[in-house]
């Protein structure tokens, strides 16, 4: 009896098991169900991970290309590189991923991205990218693309338009007109700075605004590292002095990070900060528009403008098995359609479309045109292995020794140049 | 039946004594596997990557360098640097932790009104994610906002804003406070446990000996505690070595490298410059000194019981 009944329940799970065979073998077969999707894996980062803007993207591009599906996974900046870096070590990289110049040189050097400038050749989108910009994907300037423009920025600086009308101080377009303005707001005894430099967590792009508005260069035009120049030293040590001997920093300069720098031009505690396009509807909201002015970065030479541009790609892995469906969703993301969407977002930063770049509603917009304006003679980080390490740890380790005094200007500029070259 | 039977009957035959000896390694095969697969094996790659030159992205370039790495870390200042507030980061905050723990535990161990809502809120720190804390005591520590100057200004101790963080003689006790503040309730649990399970007779015999409050709590309730004490301050010399979250998060080792500690050291050199060959030789010196805290913990372990 128990026997009869085992053999019955084995012959029902053997009827389910050919049921369930037979329908995923229709399930392939052509004309019976879906054609077969080709999955893009797609890792990024997203500067505020709740904006609706990316799912509805992610769901146009999939509902528009039915042989392609795009899985995206959103990963925190501050833990993405680490991630992407294991993951790629052990072969299980994803096969787009949103990316950061500052890691070219290294994942270059590892050949662990795939040149685009085959694929770029034959995209009928190239003509509208601003010409500049695809040097932000290359190592050097006639070498191969590796990175597709996407969303860049360009440092400039917020002032407090209302303290600066009210004390009759014009914003300022120079270095020594930056001192002076910054020592004029400068108030300790009311907890009154004039300028938030940011000496923590990823000022360094701050920093290198500064440096090439100064005058100073990471790599001369042959490629070769003249960060630590007698030049570049001079220029470092006025940035050092804002803190030191100025005092137009705040005491938490050397460990402010982005929260601190915001909060305190937010709070009425500094009358300039320096960021870019992606602070402007924050502290427009919390101090009110006619509060807000914005100037370029100020320069020790007016001739000669300088200022930082930093731009977010997408690349391609090399371990990518579906390259040609990697490259039609990458490319997609840079066409004018998905990057006004992406740009009028709660992520905004700047398109990089000519197209985009002069229509009205980027032009209407001085934070926009102030950054577009200053794109023309941005410059950035070089294509050089050792400039991960650099921007991600090493930066901040040395500048805040060289503004609490612990070592010199020449020293801080010779560890940057050293892990420059490095191999 | 004689006993020389009877023991004869309940011998297992040779043949049956081998089966039975292969039933048991074979039921300890999973575990030895996931034991060979867990620990062993991480363990034996730590080793071999910190004796060969590799970059994370390029690990199927490695070439053998022997002690190189090893070598190399002895000889960056920085490093002996991480390895000083790495001694001071761990003994400051397992100490508190045990002082204050302690003082928790005694008094969660009075009976009064509403102690098992203060027991239960006295875990929280305990319970909340190390970014979480670490985010907490950077708003409490911020100069401008945070709720410690303020109270200094109130009370006219401090006139201007002050960084905890930014300040290199602040900034390492300033992040040893917050680990404090969230290890405590650990420690304090642990004894707790341990108090309970202390004979209410002793102290009553103590206090019949004419034995006060710090007699009783001298003679009767630290020698019980003993065990329990050491091994919750050895398992937290472990743990506390290796916790680099909150640093990482409130200062990133800064400013310059006066928070920095040496689990934050073989980080930068492994993710930030890829040389994870030579922050595996930090990682496997930091592993060796806390191998040797075992030992002497498993020694003074031996020796409690001995005694008991």
């Amino acid at each position: 009896m128990v026997r009869q009944r085992g053999a019955s329940w084995c012959a029902r799970l053997l009827g389910v098991l050919l049921v369930v065979a037979v329908s995923g073998w229709l399930g392939v077969m052509p004309g019976t169900a879906q054609a077969p999707t080709t999955v893009v894996n797609y890792w990024l980062w997203l500067d505020d991970p709740t904006d609706p803007m990316f799912p509805a993207l992610i769901k146009e591009f999939n509902d528009t290309h039915p042989g392609i599906t795009v899985q995206p996974q959103v990963i925190p900046l501050a833990q993405f590189h680490d991630k992407l870096v294991t993951a790629i070590s052990a072969g299980s990289g994803p096969d787009v991923s949103r990316f950061k110049d500052w890691w070219l040189g290294e994942f270059v050097q590892a050949g662990a991205l795939e040149p685009l400038s085959s694929y770029i050749a034959h995209w009928n989108g190239r003509a509208d990218v601003i010409q500049n910009l695809w040097n932000t994907g290359r190592i050097s300037p006639t070498g191969l693309v590796y990175m597709m423009p996407h969303q860049f920025i360009t440092f400039y600086m917020y002032y407090r338009k209302d303290w600066f009308q009210q004390a009759g101080v014009q914003p300022p377009r120079t270095f020594d007109e930056f001192v002076a303005a910054a020592k004029k707001f400068t108030d300790p005894s009311h907890n009154r700075y004039g300028f938030g430099l940011r000496g923590g967590d990823g000022g360094q792009d701050q920093w290198l605004a500064f440096m090439v508005a100064g005058g100073a260069r990471m790599v001369d035009p042959l490629g070769h590292v003249v960060i630590n120049s007698p030049k570049a030293v001079a220029v470092n040590q006025w940035y050092i002095d804002l803190y030191r001997t100025q005092k137009v920093a705040p005491p938490s300069a050397p460990s402010d990070a982005y929260a601190q720098v915001l909060g305190a031009f937010e709070g009425g505690i500094t009358a300039m900060f320096a960021h870019h396009v992606g602070s402007s509807v924050l502290v427009t909201g919390k101090l009110g528009a006619s509060a807000v002015g914005v100037v370029p970065i100020p320069v020790a030479d007016p001739k000669a403008p300088a200022t930082m541009a930093t731009m977010a790609g997408n690349v391609m892995l090399r371990e990518s098995g579906h390259k040609a469906a990697a490259w039609t969703f990458l490319s997609w993301l840079t066409e004018r359609g998905a990057m006004d969407e992406w740009s009028r977002s709660r992520q905004g930063q700047l398109p990089v479309l000519t197209s985009l770049a002069s229509s009205s509603f980027y032009q209407t917009n001085v934070f926009f045109t102030t950054s577009f304006d200053e794109a023309k003679y941005a410059i950035t980080w070089p294509g050089l292995p050792g400039v991960g390490y650099v921007s991600a740890a090493l930066w901040q380790q040395v500048m805040q020794q060289a503004l609490l005094g612990q070592i010199s200007s020449q020293q801080m500029l010779d560890r940057i140049a050293t892990a420059l070259e490095s191999k | 039946m004689t006993d020389d039977a009877r023991a004869g009957a309940a011998r297992p035959s040779p043949s049956r004594a081998r089966a039975d000896r292969a039933l048991a390694y074979l039921l300890l095969a999973p575990a030895c596997v996931l034991l060979m697969g867990l620990i062993a094996y991480p363990l034996l790659r730590a080793v071999w990557l910190s004796v060969h030159d590799v970059r994370l992205l390029q690990l199927g370039t490695a070439t053998y360098v022997g002690a190189a790495q090893y070598l190399a870390s002895w000889a960056d200042p920085v490093f002996w640097t991480s390895v000083r507030q790495t001694v001071i980061w761990t003994v400051g905050i397992v100490g508190a932790q045990l002082v204050f723990g302690m003082c928790g535990a005694l008094l969660l161990n009075k009976p009064f009104r509403g102690r098992a809502f203060w027991r239960g809120v006295a875990l929280i720190p305990w319970a909340s994610s190390s970014v979480l804390v670490a985010m907490m005591w950077l708003w409490l520590l911020d100069s401008n906002y945070g709720v410690l100057n303020d109270v200094l200004r109130r009370l006219g101790l401090l006139h201007t804003a002050f960084a905890w963080l930014a300040e290199p003689a602040t900034a390492l006790p300033a992040v040893m406070l917050a680990a404090v503040w969230q290890g405590t309730p650990f420690f304090a649990v642990m004894l707790l446990a341990g108090l309970q399970a202390i004979p209410e007779d002793l102290y009553e015999a103590a206090r019949i000996d004419g034995g006060g409050g710090w007699a009783a709590f001298r003679y009767v309730t630290l020698p019980l505690l003993r065990p329990t004490i050491l091994i919750t301050t050895m398992l937290r010399t472990m743990w506390i070595a290796n916790y680099m979250d909150l640093t990482f998060v409130m200062t990133g080792g800064g400013p310059g490298v006066a928070t920095l500690t040496v689990p934050l050291y073989a980080y930068f050199a492994a993710y930030k410059r890829l040389a994870i060959g030579a922050g595996a030789a930090v990682a496997m010196q930091l592993a060796v000194a806390l191998a040797g805290a075992v030992l002497i913990y498993m020694r003074l372990l031996g020796s409690v019981e001995a005694v008991e």
